[in-house]
């Protein structure tokens, strides 16, 4: 048991993982705003439809504000919830505008004491008046935003399009962080075993390779699902997506190559090599490359910084010890099959 | 088997999801959002774990039966 408490331990963070990514609830956010155009000088009303939202608590009426920037932002004149996730709510846009712009974009900011703060940016785009009043530029100032509310509660950030799915980065992100350790592990191996010559140390590598190309294979399937309903296409020919895919073709050849062998040393020996090289090629595709060009992935084309996805500390907590449990789960499974390869080369011999 | 299982459970929950994306825009109770989005990953990754523990079930299996 003592040699066992890490793979106790991978399933109780992978399960905590499931309860705590699946119970959470997703923070009060804005779905939708209508309309999404206006000209400046005119009196709206817009529709606005919340997600997870309490517009009709009981002496919480939310304060609104169209936001043009750190200064200026204009108040409703009037709100009205018609039920928890629908408000409908009043303003002027003055015909002025502290810049000298043609088109403007306001971002939507809500807030009450049960939900928070919420912002939907670039909320509705305002065109300019032809004739300017500057009177009227004293409007942009008139409510600021203040005294926001912080919300008390534990649960993940409202996205656009993703909402729920956002929980998807516990599972489909870790198998990626899982299968790259998992190969780093293999590299280790594969390294000892060009010292030593033990054939152990190869099935250790290959053992850690396959597991490593299943959760691989179980990234690239989440995260096509993942991709359906949010880009719109199981595959958009995406660059991480690409890359990702050429990676686990190259660690494929490398299996099947080796069942071209009949010489298990032979075999051992070129097995080291090549997982060294493909995993040292791996490392520029997957995090270099698509850094580089154009992506539909967050935290890639012209985004910074490993892990900077759309993520709060309350995600963090979860995520972080979720890689740690999913790839203690791999460890597992290669050393069970490190084993069977240990039992048969007994029986075999 | 296992690729035949997936898409089976694929076309199932983008059945159920896209069915579930229509009604909140019109239900403002139900808010669920693309939850079985969610469940159709983890459903992904434990039925795979659990097909690979069946395939190598089936071949230390049928190692011990050869011995």
């Amino acid at each position: 048991m003592r040699q066992n408490w890490w793979k106790i331990l991978s399933v109780i963070i992978i399960a905590g993982t499931i309860f705590g990514g699946l119970l959470a609830p997703i923070y009060p956010g804005i779905e939708s705003v209508q309309p999404s155009r206006i000209d400046a000088g005119e009196l709206i009303v817009m529709q606005i439809k919340g997600y997870n939202t309490h517009f009709a608590e009981e002496n919480d009426l939310p304060r609104v504000w169209l936001k043009l920037d750190d200064e200026n932002a204009l108040g409703a004149t009037q709100v009205m919830a018609r039920n928890e996730r629908q408000l409908r709510v009043s303003f002027y846009i003055p015909k002025s505008f502290p810049d000298s712009q043609q088109v403007s974009s306001l971002s939507l900011v809500i807030d009450s004491k049960k939900d928070g703060t919420s912002v939907l940016p670039g909320a509705i785009f305002v065109r300019h008046a032809g004739n300017p009043d500057q009177t009227e530029l004293l409007l942009w100032k008139k409510d600021p935003i203040v005294h926001l509310n912080k919300r008390s509660f534990y649960g993940f950030p409202y996205r656009n399009i993703l909402v729920e799915t956002i929980r998807n980065t516990f599972f489909h992100i870790p198998m990626w962080f899982g299968m790259i350790l998992l190969f780093a592990g293999s590299v280790f191996y594969s390294y000892r075993y060009m010292r030593s010559e033990r054939i152990e140390d190869d099935m250790r590598a290959v053992s850690l390779i396959h597991v490593g190309i299943l959760f691989g294979v179980m990234g690239l399937v989440t995260g096509m699902i993942w991709a359906q309903y949010t880009w719109g296409k199981f595959w958009s020919w995406d660059v991480k997506q690409n890359v990702s895919a050429i990676t686990l073709l190259i660690y494929f050849a490398l299996i099947i190559l080796r069942s071209s062998f009949n010489d298990e040393e032979r075999r051992a020996r070129l097995s080291a090599g090549y997982n060294i090289f493909a995993f040292v090629l791996m490392i520029p595709l997957i995090f270099v490359v698509p850094r580089l060009t154009d992506s539909l992935h967050p935290g890639n084309g012209g985004n910074p910084a490993l892990g900077g996805e759309d993520m709060d500390h309350t995600m963090r907590m979860i995520f972080y010890p979720a890689i740690i449990g999913w790839t203690l789960l791999g460890v597992w499974i290669s050393q069970i099959i490190y084993r069977f390869f240990r039992v048969r080369e007994r029986i075999l011999n | 088997m296992i690729k035949k299982l997936n898409l089976t459970m694929l076309a199932f929950f983008s059945l159920i999801a896209t069915s579930v994306c229509q009604e909140t825009s019109q239900d403002f109770l139900r808010s669920t959002g693309k939850i079985y989005v969610v469940v159709a990953v983890i459903a992904v990754i434990f039925f795979m774990l659990i097909g690979f523990l069946v395939y190598l079930e089936r071949r230390i299996s049928k190692l011990e039966k050869n011995s």
